[in-house]
């Protein structure tokens, strides 16, 4: 399998994913797109752990610490979410700006 | 494996503490929920006490290379656990009397603590990762502590959203250094990019995701955004302990990413690194100027100090040497002066704010109404400033010497003009104090006795390491990696 | 019938033309022969005889998404007993022990949820 392919395939996931940051502007599918980066470097560390026939397997356990975290993170994020929902009635980022400069 | 559970008592013991916490929250009447707040304290203590066992010991290194306990580590731990314990000082009656005394507060602060302790240890990728995990997590939280308080749940958010996203762009960086290098062992990764030149444009550009990553929590420019909203959101200590262990505990990761794995390609990220200092202190000073919420003005210093501390990273030198020793051991020195001042600062904003109100027109007149405040106050602020012969003064000196011994003239002088900028906002709030009539604000402030503490604890250290710098440099000294 | 290696084919493409002509004969006359009433209801959405209600976004109780995360960050921990298992036999008691520790402190986060009332469906 060419190195090549799954760097395209992660680079491809990762860039979806800033372009979900940037252009949407619900906070949960901000979440889902950020999601889909730590999906990419996740795709990265087991294929490159795959490739380097490394007996530690290092890539793999991060990959493993990654999903584990990044579904902690988007527990209390998704908490956030949801009282602020409570509070204001709207998940829109522009909106949730009461504070400038 | 073989655990050297010596080597990690400190952990294990606030692992424990923080256990206890969470357990006696839960058994405790709602009447009684004010024992908990002594419980973390002696947590916090045991902790430290089990840091100072390890004080002075060789090197221990376990758990596979990835945990090493040496002087920078137990250095940076104990700083860490004394943030803590000033924050649980500050935070009692702030929390009683907002009507968020809650139990969970505690347990929170500790996990984030925990996280703090093994990154200065982590010299891997990996525990690196999750340890920048473990401070962030909690902390969101803490920000959006005030439930109903929409500001606080505003603050919680926009500091969720960037810390995630630093995280993520951080990971696909690390994934691609383990890529080319197979390890994540911080000094593996420098022999084997010493020993791969084919790939080194994309290492360089992994360098770069993990540095952006890491600018966002050490708030630097343009990844700053997020700072002044979650400090001015989310309770007065939440955002002393943020600005203070949480941003130490991001230059602490840096540092030692910085050092010892990317140093072979210093050249390349050399002139990216002082652009972002620079404009870094540059953006935190001048928008300082034009504010009027002394919480807000605290952020955007806090900024501009984040300047100041990421300055010696540009002088690093690809061979190493003293040069990297010096500078490595100007950004300790900073940061350890830099916990003590800005804590002094937001204690007395927290002193004063019940009563008087955070914004800079409710100090006019503080000198008359409550001298003593007013008279630490300018202190730490005259410190943050760097005059002398306080211990900012000191902490800037280090930083300048450092420059100057790497030959980056013009950092200095953008260092030195920086400096005389924020003379200006800290003198406006030291005139209003002294030189403008009282306002109709209270007249004597009572300030509780944990807050004394706080605070006299603070003016001690900022006096002491101003007149005895040697204390601060020394200690910086020894605690460097290169 | 025509031989040969197109020849198959041919048996084939005939097969086929003969199946859709059927199938286009018989709906085209369902099509003419069949009455034709328009009616509002015909439109509607069928939902078991019952005329439906409101429109076709519903919201799920909010209250549910507490179960929800519980789940997930329980359900996610449990990636880490995987390796563990594989490897138990070579790890001895020290593994163990510190697996119980581990799920000691998950089993601490589920009473605190269960203390909190978070377990219970108001």
């Amino acid at each position: 399998m060419p190195v090549a392919w799954v760097l395209i395939l992660s680079s491809f996931l990762f860039s979806v994913g800033i372009y979900g940051v940037l252009a949407r502007r619900n906070a949960v599918l901000v979440l889902m797109s950020i999601e889909l980066m730590l999906n990419a470097a996740n795709i990265n560390f087991v294929v490159f752990n795959l490739l380097l026939h490394s007996i530690s397997y290092i890539g793999q356990v991060f990959a493993l610490f990654i999903i584990t975290i990044a579904a902690a993170e988007l527990g209390v994020g998704l908490a956030i979410v949801i009282l602020i929902f409570r509070n204001r009635s709207t998940v829109s980022i522009d909106e949730v700006s009461l504070m400038k400069w | 494996m073989q655990i050297d559970y010596a080597a990690v008592a400190p952990e294990l013991v606030l692992t424990g503490a923080l256990c206890i916490v969470l357990v006696v929250d839960l058994v405790l009447p709602d009447n009684r929920k004010g024992l908990i707040m002594p419980v973390s304290l002696l947590g916090v203590a045991g902790t430290l006490l089990a840091l100072l066992a390890l004080a002075g010991d060789p090197t221990r290194t376990t758990l596979g290379g990835m945990f090493v306990v040496d002087s920078f580590a137990v250095t940076l731990k104990i700083l860490f656990c004394v943030a803590a314990l000033l924050t649980l000082a500050m935070s009692y009656d702030y929390l009683r009397k907002e009507g968020i005394h809650q139990g969970e507060f505690y347990f929170l602060l500790l996990c984030s603590l925990l996280g703090m302790l093994t990154i200065a240890s982590s010299r891997d990728l990996l525990p690196i990762f999750v340890s920048l995990e473990l401070v962030s997590v909690p902390a969101f939280v803490l920000a959006g502590l005030q439930k109903i308080d929409v500001k606080s749940n505003e603050a919680a958010l926009k500091f969720f959203l960037f810390s995630i996203l630093s995280t993520a762009v951080m990971l696909f960086g690390m994934s691609l250094i383990y890529g080319i290098t197979g390890t994540t062992n911080l000094a593996e990764i420098a022999v084997r990019l010493a020993a791969t030149p084919v790939l080194r444009s994309i290492a360089v550009l992994s360098v770069f995701f993990v540095v952006v990553g890491f600018g966002f929590k050490i708030s630097a420019f343009p990844f700053q955004w997020w700072v002044p909203d979650t400090y001015e959101g989310s309770p007065v200590p939440v955002a002393a302990f943020l600005s203070v262990a949480s941003k130490t505990a991001g230059f602490v990761g840096l540092l030692q990413i910085m050092f010892i794995a990317f140093h072979g390609l210093a050249d390349v990220w050399r002139p990216f690194i002082a652009a972002v200092a620079i404009l870094t202190m540059t953006f935190g000073n001048l928008v300082a100027l034009t504010q009027r919420h002394i919480v807000r003005l605290l952020a955007y210093s806090s900024i501009g100090q984040a300047g100041y501390i990421l300055l010696p990273l540009a002088v690093v030198n690809v061979n190493g040497g003293s040069v990297n020793h010096e500078a490595f051991a100007a950004s300790i020195a900073y940061l350890l002066i830099y916990a003590f001042m800005e804590m002094g600062a937001f204690s007395v904003a927290v002193a004063y704010g019940r009563e008087g109100g955070y914004f800079i027109d409710d100090y006019a007149g503080l000198g008359y109404r409550a001298p003593g405040l007013a008279v630490v106050m300018t202190v730490f602020l005259f410190s943050l400033a760097g005059i002398p012969p306080l211990a900012g003064w000191a902490a800037k000196l280090f930083i300048f010497r450092a420059v100057i011994d790497g030959h980056e003239y013009w950092l200095a002088v953008a260092m030195a003009v920086n400096t005389v900028i924020a003379l200006f906002y800290y003198a406006k709030v030291v005139r209003r104090m002294f030189f403008e009539p009282a306002g109709d604000g209270p007249l004597g402030v009572k300030v509780p006795l944990l807050l004394q503490a706080t605070i006299a604890v603070s003016t001690v250290m900022v006096l002491l390491v101003g007149i005895l710098p040697d204390l601060a440099a020394h200690l910086a000294r020894m605690s460097t990696l290169v | 019938m025509p031989k040969g290696y197109f020849g198959e084919y041919l048996t084939l493409a005939f097969f086929a033309g003969m199946m859709l002509l059927l199938v286009a004969g018989t709906l085209g006359l369902n099509k003419l022969v069949s009455p034709k009433v328009h009616r509002d209801e015909k439109y509607l959405t069928y939902e078991c005889g019952v005329d439906p209600v409101g429109g076709g976004w519903s919201q799920t109780q909010i209250r549910y998404y507490l179960f929800g995360l519980l789940f997930v960050v329980f359900d996610v921990e449990a990636v880490f007993l995987f390796p563990w298992a594989v490897v138990f036999d070579k790890l001895g008691t020290a593994a163990f022990v510190e697996m119980v520790i581990f799920i000691g402190i998950l089993a601490l986060g589920l009473a605190y949820a269960w203390r909190k009332k978070v377990l219970e469906w108001l």
